[in-house]
């Protein structure tokens, strides 16, 4: 008797302790003011952030075109295996968008997808990405941001399947997959390849579809970039992905064949090295990449040339 | 005795599978539009080739080939083609997955297809109009000409299988 007692009372307590640890782990973990130091922002190192990031392709209207792209107000629907994500309101708009948001809100969303009222977001916000980016650049685009039309639009909650939608699941998500940031100073001055690889793993967050995702969606790093099923729902019989994302390794599977100048050129036209045009999502990402400088461009491409060529998968 | 039975019932299930898969491409609904638009692209990627190899600086820029090239591609834009993508003939009908990459919307969302193929019809007028006029002339038309493909491929295209 006395014994069975005392094994209850282990295991309660084993699952209290289990419950508040799991409770403290997930607890949203921000940055504090007194860790950003003071920046002047630069608008023109914001826009092309903004271009690089392709902030436009998701909280744009759809389709927007010319002027339009610089009105984030959001609602674009992104239908996903894990259900319906809408994108929120971007716009400098007070009461619906982040006109209210100050420099440390701003970083703590890019960089540990938290709200300003502390909840995490989805990682369909590409914050693993994101979280790369100096303080400088982000207050940077952060002050470009303040600069487009405000928006006055309400956006409606995602629409996510049982588990995703318990947010609160975020946090062990993030415990997986969003490490410590790596917070290096990164600018053209420092060579082509560093800056291609800021551009490519943080703002570009290319990974984000050409690397392929565990069940829980984190990306794996050891395919880098080797192609994926596309997020999108694919058939609901077969459970067929609707397409696969190239492999943009320098493998013969990818893009062993393209030269660096193919790729500057297919970045800048949206024309590949067999003068076919970029189809589908690539052709937002592509019309944002034409917005950079060439040497930006020129950075991206040697960059993806150097990095390990892996076959896809079969 | 029951397991014999099975197994021949399971390997003569498989055997039908596999050849109806091996017939699959003889009997593959609408072939030969299929085949002939896929022909018609590679009309177009050959000839926009040739500009885009002078632009690129992989060839010298040679005016009477630019020309040539850049009028071949607005003579196969004003083609009237319609019949090469009956309705039905899309990446989501039966039979034809990874045959061939239409989406279905070009026909659910007729005729928004027609209006895209506008816009690569003016980039072409401007391309034919000047493609003799120099290199630079060229490589400044290409983007348009570009985004006139993309307008398509964009919207009723889905990407390629690896």
């Amino acid at each position: 008797m006395q014994m069975l007692k005392r094994i209850s009372f282990a295991i309660g307590w084993l699952t209290l302790l289990s419950v508040v640890t799991v409770y403290i782990l997930t607890l949203p973990r921000s940055i504090d003011a007194l860790q950003i130091p003071p920046h002047k922002p630069d608008l023109t190192n914001g826009e092309t952030l903004f271009w690089a990031g392709g902030c436009a392709s998701c909280h744009a209207a759809k389709d927007a075109q010319k002027e339009a792209r610089l009105t984030l107000a959001g609602g674009l629907e992104i239908k996903t295996a894990f259900g319906i994500f809408r994108s929120p309101n971007l716009s400098p708009d007070p009461e619906t968008g982040i006109g209210l948001w100050n420099n440390v809100d701003f970083i703590n969303a890019m960089v540990k997808g938290i709200s300003p009222d502390g909840s995490h977001y989805y990682p369909a916000f590409p914050y693993t990405h994101y979280q790369i980016m100096p303080f400088s650049d982000l207050i940077d685009l952060k002050a470009f941001l303040d600069t487009l039309p405000a928006q006055f639009s309400r956006v409606a909650e995602h629409d996510l399947n049982f588990p995703f939608n318990i947010r609160e699941g975020l946090g062990l998500w993030k415990l997986l997959y969003l490490q410590e940031p790596i917070i290096v100073p990164v600018n053209q001055d420092k060579g082509l390849l560093e800056r291609g690889r800021y551009l490519v793993n943080g703002p570009g967050h290319c990974g984000s579809c050409h690397t392929p995702r565990t069940l829980f969606g984190g990306e794996i790093s050891d395919r880098f970039l080797a192609g994926a099923p596309s997020l999108e729902p694919g058939d609901p019989t077969t459970g067929k992905p609707k397409a696969r994302i190239p492999n943009i390794t320098p493998h013969a599977d990818g893009i062993e064949a393209w030269s660096i100048k193919d790729i500057t050129y297919a970045l800048e036209t949206g024309l590949d090295p067999d003068f076919d045009s970029f189809g589908d999502s690539m052709v937002e990402v592509q019309e944002n990449m034409a917005k950079l400088s060439a040497q930006d461009r020129l950075a991206i491409a040697t960059y993806l040339k150097s990095i390990p060529a892996l076959p896809s998968e079969k | 005795m029951k397991t014999i039975i099975l197994q021949s019932a399971m390997v003569i299930a498989l055997t039908a599978g596999a050849s109806s898969l091996a017939f699959a491409g003889d009997n593959m609904p609408f072939k030969k539009e299929i085949k002939a638009r896929q022909s018609f692209m590679q009309v177009y990627a050959y000839n926009l080739g040739l500009l885009g190899a002078m632009a690129k600086e992989k060839a010298p820029y040679d005016a009477k080939i630019a020309s040539a090239a850049a009028n071949n591609l607005l003579a196969a834009a004003n083609m009237d083609n319609g019949t090469m993508w009956p309705k039905g003939s899309d990446a989501e009908a039966k039979g034809l997955d990874g045959k061939t990459r239409a989406k279905p919307d070009i026909w659910t969302t007729y005729p928004k297809v027609k209006e895209k193929s506008k816009h690569l019809k003016e980039a072409l007028t401007l391309m034919a109009a000047e493609a003799g006029n120099g290199l630079a002339a060229v490589k400044t038309n290409m983007g348009a000409v570009g985004k006139g493909c993309k307008g398509c491929h964009k919207a009723f295209r889905v990407p390629k299988d690896e």
